[in-house]
């Protein structure tokens, strides 16, 4: 299996990655194979979606597996380096120093990324403008309002035009209006690079998304495109209770779209085989 | 030619006074619709109706309009001094409490020495001087000293190379402030045991690097703690019977003559050798 690993200069190839922290198993195997367009991961609270995408942006180190990201093996120092300069990174959650500004926090991480001092201002300005804060440029970050504050956050992954975007909970925080700028942004941004958005609202992928990634308990439970997820909703009986299946089911709530409806019957489909494959 | 679809043959071309009254908007509508239709195919005549409009009213307006978008097209986005970035890449023990805790150690010696007349005030500053770059260092890098950390560690700049620019600017402010405060120090004739004021540099370092060293198998927080704690253990313990005349014998045991100085330069290579092979042991922060 992990002999499949191509010689692809862009996306994301994972073979065998397998997460341990202690005793628990945060990512069992998982096989990935992303290229340009934005891309979806979803899956109920604590499936692992933040452990994958922190091992992706390098931050966190597999305990197995081979990654290639932009077709450079981050295990080695120098190649790791210059994937780093290439990726953004919204994380699930970060701070900041007390005094900066939105323009000196972005222009910090611009420096940290290693882009050229010359194209910082502009560039800066523009990432800023993307996610709509260019009015509260100077304005110090700590006086933003949450939504405002995680919007710094994706202005800070975008301003190095990164061909690998990794963003976990983009949405969380922003309201309806924000939430549908943001994915027309996201839409944009997928022409041209990939970008993995980590989420557990359905619609963000739906709207958003060309290809979900469904991960539960660790594994990937489903892969497809978002049109063969809604239509697995389709064809899947909405009335139907998943009994005996963890409290945090998706099947507790009552799915109303086609998607939502999608989404439960990958998982439960992935938690029948898993069960099955334990007999 | 195919493309002229109107009732003009391919060779007829926009003349003056068809370009000046379209562009004055008095061309009757039919022939304003069969002009533009053959401008968008013929740039000869094209050129002559723009050069047309430019002349007429919407002239001044245009210009107007090129000035406004050059302007802004133009304009230089405003630049983060430079002095920010120094204090960005100083990180974020010298912005917090590290510093006063430094600037008070080097004011709270000279006072105990000058104000209260205390002797053991010089030995005092010399004992707690090359912990005082540990704690920098602890409160510099890492989840549970860096806000921002989560962010860094993804960044080409993140690891060794951020913890080493850090650590450099804790060195910078604490050894001059520190030494020079140990200068400052009353000369008094009584005590000849006490080192002198640079005898504390080559511990700090080693210490500093050691530090850095053990930080990459335990994280940094750990290690200063681990190195800052023993280093306060030699030098205080053995003299607590003594204290706090006793302070200034052992410290001189610890940091004067040319062996014992050897000795701390000698383990600071090592430590920095020992760095340099774990170099990329940083670029993880799971145990930082």
């Amino acid at each position: 299996m992990s002999a499949r690993i191509g010689a692809a200069t862009s996306g994301v190839r994972v073979a065998g990655l397998t997460v341990r922290h202690r005793r628990t198993v945060a990512l069992d195997a998982v096989e990935l194979d992303l290229d340009t367009g934005v891309h979806g991961l979803l899956g109920p609270n604590g499936a692992g979606k933040t452990s994958l995408i922190r091992v992706l942006a390098t931050v966190a180190p597999p305990t197995e597996g081979r990654i290639e990201l932009l077709g450079l093996d981050i295990s080695a120092h120098q190649e790791r380096t210059e994937v780093r300069r290439r990726l953004g990174y919204l994380p699930q959650e970060f701070g900041y120093y007390p005094g900066f500004t939105v323009r000196e926090f972005v222009s910090y991480v611009a420096w940290l990324k290693e882009m050229p001092a010359h194209s910082v201002p502009r560039a800066v300005e523009r990432a800023v403008e993307r996610v709509g804060l260019a009015g509260r440029l100077d304005a110090k970050v700590k006086t933003l309002s949450g939504g405002m504050a995680r919007r710094v956050g994706i202005a800070q992954a975008l301003v190095n035009e990164p061909d690998l975007l990794l963003l976990d909970e983009p949405t969380a925080g922003l309201d309806p209006e924000q939430r549908v700028e943001f994915r027309a942004l996201l839409r944009e941004l997928g022409a041209t690079s990939t970008v993995i958005v980590s989420t557990h609202l359905v619609e963000d992928v739906a709207v958003a998304c060309g290809q979900v990634t469904l991960i539960d308990s660790g594994r990937v439970a489903y892969r497809g495109t978002t049109a063969s997820l809604t239509e697995l909703g389709g064809t899947a009986d909405p009335t139907a209770s998943g009994a005996g299946s963890p409290a945090d089911s998706p099947q507790t709530s009552s799915p109303s779209s086609p998607i939502e409806r999608g989404y439960t019957a990958a998982l439960r489909a992935h938690r029948d085989a898993v069960t099955r494959g334990k007999q | 030619m195919s493309h002229g679809q109107g009732r003009h043959h391919a060779d007829w071309h926009v003349d003056e006074q068809q370009a000046r009254r379209y562009a004055d908007g008095s061309a009757p509508e039919p022939d304003a619709w069969s002009l533009e239709t053959h401008i968008e195919s013929c740039g000869p005549c094209a050129a002559r109706v723009s050069a047309s409009v430019l002349r007429g009213a919407a002239g001044p307006v245009l210009d107007q309009v090129r000035m406004a978008v050059l302007a802004q097209a133009t304009a230089a986005p405003t630049r983060v001094p430079w002095t920010a970035r120094m204090v960005w890449a100083a990180g974020p023990a010298l912005r917090g409490a590290w510093l006063l805790a430094v600037v008070l150690t080097a004011g709270g010696a000279l006072g105990l020495a000058y104000g209260m007349d205390l002797a053991w005030a010089h030995p005092l500053l010399l004992a707690l001087a090359p912990a005082l770059p540990l704690a920098g260092v602890a409160l510099s890098y890492g989840r549970h000293a860096d806000p921002l950390y989560e962010i860094v560690a993804a960044t080409p700049s993140g690891g060794l190379r951020l913890l080493l620019t850090r650590t450099a600017a804790v060195l910078a402010v604490s050894v001059p402030l520190l030494t020079a405060a140990g200068a400052l120090m009353p000369r008094a004739g009584d005590s000849p045991r006490v080192p002198g004021a640079a005898a504390w540099l080559l511990p700090g370092l080693a210490l500093t690097v050691a530090t850095l060293a053990l930080g990459s198998y335990i994280g940094c927080r750990l290690a200063a703690g681990a190195l800052g704690a023993g280093w306060l253990a030699v030098v205080l313990l053995p003299a607590l019977p003594a204290l706090p005349q006793g302070l200034g014998e052992q410290l001189s045991q610890l940091v004067t003559g040319p062996g014992v100085q050897g000795g701390w330069a000698a383990a600071a290579v090592v430590c920095g050798g020992l760095l340099a092979v774990r170099r990329s042991s940083f670029d993880h922060m799971e145990r930082l």
